[in-house]
């Protein structure tokens, strides 16, 4: 059972570590818009919000967005990342819970969340969902669900 | 002579409507709105982020025909163009065809009014049209 147990916290810990350890060294082949800029327009970090369901808002400058599947100079669009660190820059980004993709060209997004402590942090995507070269995110912020 | 009138906002009203019935469909929920500057606002030095915001509805480039979506155009100082017609591309009428969202104004001193309107991939008006509300900005 101790050694189940072990194992389970060595893969948790590989699963964490890992996005940190590939962060620079690899990425997708899709040239990032210079200077692109991505960011959490609302909420803020540290927000106390007082409602489970509540509006995100992307914000993008110096860059475009287009659908998934659509491949443009410059464009990508937005994933946003939920409690969770980012993912392999080298790879598609995963779509779960934690992991919502607005592939249809969204900028905003309506997202409920249970009471208690939450990260958000936004990554965009290439027409094939894999980061860009660079890859461009935003800073993760913490916000607090009442 | 008001008969006259008439027979023309008639005979325009109806000419826009079959135009838009061409036009582009897009969900009735889409909605575009200026997140920033707010209506009233007063912006010293005239330098400034417009954020546009879009509800139930995507972005997509120009040239790029895909359900839903569409890209935005920000009005300067003018009125609503004509909605059955490629929106104009002038220093009143500002594209944005590759899918930006957000964009830096410079504005000379006086009042400006601001208002998005959303164009398809022909930068036509949808059906049917997403625009918002025109706000007002003030530049000492």
């Amino acid at each position: 059972m101790r050694t189940v147990f072990f194992i389970a916290v060595l893969v948790l810990a590989a699963l964490v570590t890992t996005p940190f350890m590939r962060t620079g060294a690899a990425a997708g082949e899709t040239p990032a818009a210079k200077n692109a800029y991505l960011y959490i327009g609302w909420p803020n970090d540290g927000e106390v919000i007082k409602m489970h369901r509540f509006r995100v808002w992307f914000g993008l400058r110096n860059a475009g967005i287009a659908p998934a599947g659509v491949q443009k100079p410059n464009t990508g669009h937005h994933h946003l990342i939920i409690d969770a660190p980012l993912p392999p820059f080298d790879q598609e980004i995963p779509a779960d819970k934690n992991h919502l993709h607005f592939g249809a060209g969204q900028t905003e997004a309506v997202i409920e969340l249970a009471p208690g402590k939450h990260t958000l942090q936004l990554l965009m995507g290439d027409y094939q969902h894999i980061p860009h070269n660079p890859p461009i995110y935003s800073r993760q912020i913490t916000i607090y669900v009442k | 002579m008001w008969k006259l009138i008439f027979a023309a906002v008639v005979a325009t009203g109806l000419g826009g409507t079959a135009a838009l019935a061409d036009a582009t469909p897009i969900s009735k929920e889409a909605r575009v709105y200026i997140i920033w500057p707010r209506d009233g606002q007063v912006v010293h030095g005239g330098k400034l982020w417009v954020r546009m915001g879009l509800k139930n509805a995507g972005i997509a480039p120009a040239g790029v025909e895909k359900a839903n979506t569409g890209h935005h155009h920000l009005i300067i100082d003018a009125p609503l163009p004509p909605l059955n017609q490629e929106i104009p591309a002038d220093k009143n009428h500002l594209h944005f065809g590759a899918g930006q969202t957000e964009v830096r104004l410079e504005l000379p001193p006086g009042k400006h009014t601001l208002q998005l309107l959303f164009g398809d991939n022909q930068h036509l008006p949808h059906n049917p049209p997403v625009y918002s509300e025109k706000i007002t900005i003030i530049v000492p």
